[in-house]
């Protein structure tokens, strides 16, 4: 018995998640982010829970980390100096990229300035062919002489990507021997140590994002691991990745790539444990912050997954949980241009100076200022009691639009609400069509500060008649720290036909990948519980150009059962594209394992059921559906299990607000999750 | 409808779109639609106007294409009919044969609110060749089976008589047929969410809506017209070869902006071709293939443009009958994507006159795309694959350097990984990256060409390259830029092997040979005297500039590394006296061929052949070619009069003929 925690930092704010398992309480906190100081807040969070909830240090079992320092060193462009050497003949690999690129309308469209300059970048003869064989010996002087000029032009650190090293990775780890011996001072890493996987750009870039982050990354790591030592945690700390799953910080100093999308993956984990929790199959997440809208699919109870997910401006190929943005929160700005139309966003104003109601600077009509024109905020403390909220200067600012549109000061509110839930309401439909599902089957679940105030009005524009609020909304990412698995992917790049003649080797690798996971989690992560494998293939018919991940029965592969392995690529082909085609020859391009030691799913306190529907705070004048709605108003801290009352009404509570129009009913459930279904 | 109505009702209207863009993705069967994303969605008013398209899925060729006149030649519509043809000459609508277009009335109660539609690029549909496309082809019967408009749907059953004709004679059934089921998916997706959409809007609202966007559209392409000073902005622009090994072809604009409307006019553009790179458009005043350029133009002073047929509606278009922008049956088209090309470079150059402060240079203009096919001396199969498209560079943008190796209108196509394509096809890359010195100079330098070079180990390996061009006409500078480098194919390149291919688009190899291609480069734009130093060291350490261009092109002397100071003021003095204030710069070959070829002289060959029946009008050109350039040797008077007198003694049916 003792204290399990989940920390996560997020752009304004770090969250906490603390489980105390004596009483099964689960306290949370939020602390401002000390930007200039990174990981400060998490030393006063700490001291915080001690302080507010008795919590003592050696009693924690268990300190989960998501952190964001990863990904805002490539946002912000503060990462390492490095230097790539690479095949002669391929030094523009990563410059070219995929070629498309996304604004194909516009004569302007370019690519981002990349990680690596170009004059940073050096071919060495020497070349291993897609069979694996070499049929050019590595230059090491050449080598040699790219480390001095890379050191000459201000590298600090060196990655090494040659092509089909996915497939022998001599020639890289001769190049890195190289390095090591001659520069000693350069960090080194090689692209198929990274992540094994056929396709050049994806792989390079992949390491290069790796190495960028690296210095910071690890220096983070290290201070971090010393100050929880010194507030006397003895629990080793573990860092959330972007699989949704967890490793140790000696890991992560190294496999930083691992954990750059870990924020958002965790909020997705959260969410389906609650979901899993309230029994719900089927959800579609939304995280809206300040200055972001994301969104995600829990289909059949598991977060989906995939690659190419962006770091900033570029793609990352290590498998992390698909997330998909679709706006830019609750920052976003309304303007109105020459014809007359109402336009919300991309402009933000972020969380500097954020929307006007915040009174701290910000003059332009925000999305959270439409609300609050409305009335749907400013009843109770917004943020933890951190942002006061002014409605006057909402008004101001949404007053100035509606005198350009001509329309009265809370039609124009409720206007910005509208075209910006339509906009979002765009890019959900993309993702829906992407993956074939039907949302009239899927409850929306919003999280985030302002995922709850949008929620209801998302889902009633998609037709979603369900959405189930988090009792504690603002805090799920940090819940999806603290009920992470120990978890890494492992990958080996096949190509091979499925026949009788690649069985060996697709055996063969499924041994050697399994000795690999096992290395990982039992010495190299400690870990001595239940282990579960996945084994999955990417596979494609013969003449397609990507591939469909399938999971696989090892026993399919050990036994050579091709057919069962076929049929099962058939079976998932035809769910994602609606069709099969049995005649074609079937490629199985890369095996992959899963590994994920299981943790204890957290025990939380059940609240006792009552009757009946709660007691308002008080009656507000809430503007909604074009006309002034008298309506109650009830604190999240007042709804019991079991209380049911029907909408329009709102909800406050100290890290975010509910807006629930008229048409819906609430229910709330036993972990205190607010249950909204449409009626009729 | 109100204008915030409308912007709520912009929103569901595209995503209607990309729901149907994203499922036929999702659905298709063909690399066409998977991986070149050759296909396009629109959804059309009740007159077959495009009101939306999806934004970031598909070609970008159809935003204002116009649906009305193939609707039109089916008679009566019921509800599950879907229209279909790919017949370039039935409507203007199908652009080649490949092209199949499908539209399918929604029906509110008893009337059609809307069509939902699109079109796929099937691999192939018959005809002369593999994948029906060759510019050698003469006449469209050679280009595949032709399907008139006729309902591929009658009330929801599929006409199968019509798909079997079509199965018949294509040369890969399963794959046509799997993109129809898809495509057809696809537009039933669009059914329902337009009647959604009518649900949500109610029958009055989604008719405001729908006429709203257009109108919206419209007032923004107008508003931009405004910003643009009116006059008349004549420019051509060549492409290399107007048929294999060909002569010149010219495309011509006067491009008149009049306060919020703009004509253009194609009047002096070449005969059709006896050759598949003709444009058909049926001289509709705004056939969308005309307008292609001008949605880049619009795209680009206005992000938050709207794309639909309202964007048109300000423009007029003139090409006149008989003419590659205007051929007549049964001039062939297949390869017309290498004109279009060409003809949004004309209109880039007409908007660069009329805004020099906001237009880039021009980018490369061509986008090789290369297919081999070869046997695998392991297993001895034939293998047929799609290699990378060889793009070039953007060209210089008022405000930085042209993107390199693809950009601008050539944005859209991907590439396959090294790694693939060794692994499935026997071939090895030598080479796969950016052309150093291939960006036209400039102070934004023009975006560099791409290069790949490969080596095979089968005989008889056989590569084709479809759209080459730009081998000799650059992409042209602007503004004092220099224009970028041409593209190039060569077999074997440096050895005593070595064989120039330039604009050849189908070649063979033997085992051990080396193919060489690279595109043209973007052009420069601006003065490149006036680029910053610091940043053509920079560019010579990236290795995108030499030392010796950086000396004879940027001024710039460059020693052991570094820039010498004294050495660059004296050559940048040097250039500056020798510079001429000339808002395009063309290259040399260009220059040589309008000595010869002058502004008046190719207006006195297009009077005259402006004058004579169609079918005499290429055969002329092609007799102009061969004795104009002696004959401006002889005489100062105009060479193309004293050619044609020549030849009506020679030819005298010519000129009674009609």
């Amino acid at each position: 018995m003792g204290w399990r925690i989940g920390v996560d930092i997020g752009g304004t704010f770090i969250d906490f998640c603390a489980l105390d398992e004596k009483t099964r309480q689960m306290h949370t906190l939020k602390v401002l982010t000390t930007p200039d100081e990174p990981g400060r807040e998490v030393m006063e969070g700490i001291a915080l829970l001690q302080q507010r909830h008795g919590m003592d240090p050696a009693e924690v079992t268990s300190f989960v980390h998501g952190t964001t320092v990863g990904i805002n060193t490539v946002i912000q462009r503060k990462g390492a100096d490095l230097a790539l050497i690479t095949n002669a003949g391929f030094e523009d690999v990563i410059e070219l990229a995929r070629l498309r690129m996304p604004e194909m309308y516009s004569l302007f469209c370019a690519r981002p300035e990349q990680l690596i300059p170009r004059d940073r970048i050096f071919g060495v003869a020497g070349r291993i062919l897609a069979d694996g064989s070499e049929a050019e010996a590595l230059d090491e002087q050449a080598v040699a002489n790219a480390l001095e000029l890379a050191r000459a032009r201000g590298a600090r650190g060196v990655i090494i990507a040659f092509l089909h090293a996915y497939r022998n990775q001599a020639q890289e780890q001769a190049a890195k021997a190289v390095v090591q011996r001659l520069a000693p001072d350069l960090f080194v890493f090689c692209a198929a140590e990274i992540w094994p996987v056929i396709r050049e750009y994806e792989r390079t870039t992949t390491a290069i994002l790796n190495g960028y982050v690296f210095p910071r990354v690890d220096g983070y790591l290290h201070s971090l691991e010393q100050a929880l030592r010194g507030r006397g945690v003895t629990a080793p700390p573990m860092i959330t990745k972007s699989n949704g799953g967890m490793m140790n910080i000696a890991m992560g100093r190294s496999s930083c790539v691992s954990m750059l999308l870990s924020g958002t993956a965790s909020g997705v984990m959260g969410a389906s444990f609650l979901t899993r929790q309230a029994g719900v199959p089927n959800a579609l997440t939304l995280d809206i912050g300040g200055t972001s809208a994301d969104v995600a699919l829990i289909i059949e109870g598991r977060a989906q997954f995939g690659t190419g997910e962006l770091i900033g401006e570029f793609p990352l190929y290590v498998p992390s949980v698909s997330v998909t943005s679709i706006g830019d929160g609750g920052g976003s700005i309304a303007t109105v241009d020459g014809f007359g139309m109402l336009k919300v966003g991309p402009e933000s104003a972020g969380s500097v100076p954020g929307p006007a109601c915040y009174g701290r600077g910000g003059d332009r009509a925000t999305i959270t200022d439409a609300m609050a024109v409305c009335g749907f905020l400013g009843h109770a403390p917004l943020a933890y009691r951190s942002v006061t909220m002014e409605r006057g200067k909402a008004e101001a600012v949404v007053g100035a639009l509606a005198r350009k549109l001509g329309r009265g000061l809370h039609e124009t509110a409720e206007a910005i609400i509208m075209v910006s839930i339509s906009s979002m309401f765009a890019e959900v439909n993309k993702l829906v069509a992407r993956y074939g599902v039907d949302l009239g089957d899927f409850t929306l679940v919003p999280f985030g500060g302002a995922g709850p105030m949008m929620g209801c009005l998302l889902a009633r524009e998609l037709g979603i008649r369900r959405v189930m609020v988090p009792r504690r909304p603002g805090v799920v990412s940090a819940l999806g720290g603290l009920v992470a698995e120990v978890k890494n992917d492992f990958i080996r790049t096949m190509f091979i036909e499925l026949r009788a003649e690649g069985l060996a080797a697709l055996q063969a690798a499924l041994a050697a990948l399994r000795a690999e996971a096992e290395r990982w989690l039992r010495p190299d992560q400690n870990f001595a519980g239940v282990a579960a494998l996945q084994v999955s293939a990417d596979m494609r018919y013969r003449g397609q150009s990507f591939e469909i991940e399938t999971v696989l029965e090892e026993a399919w592969i050990e036994g050579g059962d091709l057919d069962a392995i076929r049929a099962a690529f058939h079976a998932r082909h035809t769910a994602i594209y609606a069709f099969a085609d049995e005649a074609a020859p079937v490629q199985l391009v890369n095996l992959r394992l899963v590994i994920a030691g299981a943790t204890e799913p957290p025990d939380f306190a059940v609240q006792e059921k009552v009757a009946g529907t709660p007691r308002p705070e008080r009656l507000v004048d809430v503007w909604h559906d074009g006309a002034l709605h008298r309506m109650p108003l009830f604190l999240r801290e007042n709804l019991r299990h079991g209380h049911e009352f029907s909408g329009p009404a709102v909800v406050a509570q100290e890290d975010s607000t509910v807006c629930i129009p008229a048409g819906y009913a609430g229910t709330v459930d036993a972990h205190g999750n607010l249950h909204l279904a449409a009626e009729g | 409808m109100d204008k915030v109505t409308l912007q709520v009702f912009a929103n569901h209207a595209r995503a209607a779109a990309e729901n149907m863009a994203y499922t036929l993705y999702r659905t298709a069967h063909s690399t066409f639609v998977k991986e070149t994303e050759d296909f396009t969605i629109q959804i059309l008013d009740p007159a077959g106007q495009v009101s939306a398209v999806p934004m970031d899925l598909g070609a970008t060729w159809y935003v204002g294409l116009n649906y009305g006149p193939a609707i039109g030649m089916i008679p009566d519509y019921r509800p599950g009919d879907i229209g279909a043809t790919n017949d370039p000459y039935s409507g203007f609508l199908a652009t080649h044969a490949p092209d199949l277009h499908m539209w399918k009335p929604i029906f509110w109660e008893d009337q059609i609110v809307a069509f939902a539609s699109g079109h796929i690029h099937n691999t192939d549909m018959g005809g002369a060749v593999p994948a029906s496309l060759s510019r050698t082809l003469t006449e469209i019967h050679q280009e595949g089976v032709r399907i008139p408009p006729l309902k591929m749907y009658r009330e929801g059953a599929l006409n199968e008589e019509a798909l079997r004709i079509m199965l018949l004679n294509v040369r890969k059934p399963e794959q046509n047929l799997g993109d129809l089921k898809a495509f057809v998916g696809a537009l039933n997706t669009g059914e329902r969410k337009v009647l959604a959409m009518v649900k949500k809007f109610g029958l009055e609202g989604f008719r405001a809506g729908q006429a709203g966007l257009l109108d919206y559209a419209e007032h923004q392409a107008r508003e931009i017209l405004r910003s643009i000073p009116d006059g008349d902005y004549f420019f051509c622009d060549y492409t290399d070869e107007d048929s294999a090994g060909g002569n010149p072809c010219r495309l011509a604009l006067t491009l008149r902006i009049q306060g919020d409307s703009a004509t253009l006019d194609f009047t002096g553009t070449d005969p059709q071709l006896t050759s598949a790179l003709n444009v058909p458009t049926g001289g509709a005043a705004r056939h969308t293939l005309l307008l292609v350029g001008v949605y880049y133009v619009l795209y680009t002073l206005n992000p938050q443009i709207l794309l639909n047929a309202g964007l048109v509606r300000p423009f007029t278009c003139i090409a006149p009958e008989g003419t590659v922008l205007n051929p007549t049956f049964p001039a062939a088209v297949g390869m017309r994507s290498l004109t279009c090309a060409r003809l949004r470079s004309l209109i880039f150059g007409a908007f660069s006159l009329a805004i020099p402060d906001r237009m880039p240079a021009a980018p490369a203009g061509t986008s090789s795309i290369m297919n081999v096919r070869t046997v695998d001396n392991r297993t001895r199969e034939t293998v047929l694959a799609a290699i990378n498209p060889v793009v070039g560079g953007a060209g210089g943008m008022p405000h930085r350097d042209g993107t390199n190796g693809s950009g601008a209108d050539g944005a859209y196509l991907k590439n396959t990984p090294i790694e693939i394509t060794e692994t499935e096809v026997p071939i090895q890359f030598l080479r796969y990256g950016l052309m150093p010195d291939s960006g036209g100079a400039g102070q934004h330098r023009g975006g560099l060409a791409s290069v790949l070079e490969f080596k095979v180990f089968s005989p008889n390996t056989h590569i084709t390259a479809r759209n080459r061009d730009r081998c000799r006409f650059r992409p042209w500078g602007t503004l004092g830029g220099h224009s970028g480098k041409p593209s190039d194919f060569l077999l074997n390149p440096g050895t005593d092997r070595e064989k120039k291919l330039g604009n050849t688009d189908i070649t063979s190899m033997d085992p051990g040979d080396v193919l060489h291609i690279h595109s043209p480069g973007g052009g420069g734009r601006g003065s490149p005297l006036k680029r910053d130093v610091a940043l053509v060291l920079q560019d010579v350490r990236r290795g995108y500039v030499s030392v010796n261009a950086a000396a004879a092109d940027y001024g710039v002397i460059i020693r052991d590394g570094a820039v010498d100071e004294a050495a660059t003021a004296a050559r940048r003095a040097e250039l500056r006296a020798g510079e001429t204030e000339r808002h395009f710069f063309f290259g040399p070959e260009r220059d040589a061929f309008e000595r010869v070829w002058s502004r008046d002289v190719y207006a006195a060959m297009t009077t005259v052949i402006a004058s004579l029946p169609v079918h005499w009008r290429f055969f002329l050109k092609s007799r102009l070619f061969e004795m104009v350039p002696a004959i401006a040797q002889e005489t100062r008077a105009c060479p193309v009069t004293e050619a044609v007198s020549r030849l009506r003694l020679r030819y005298p049916e010519m000129f009674t003929a009609g």
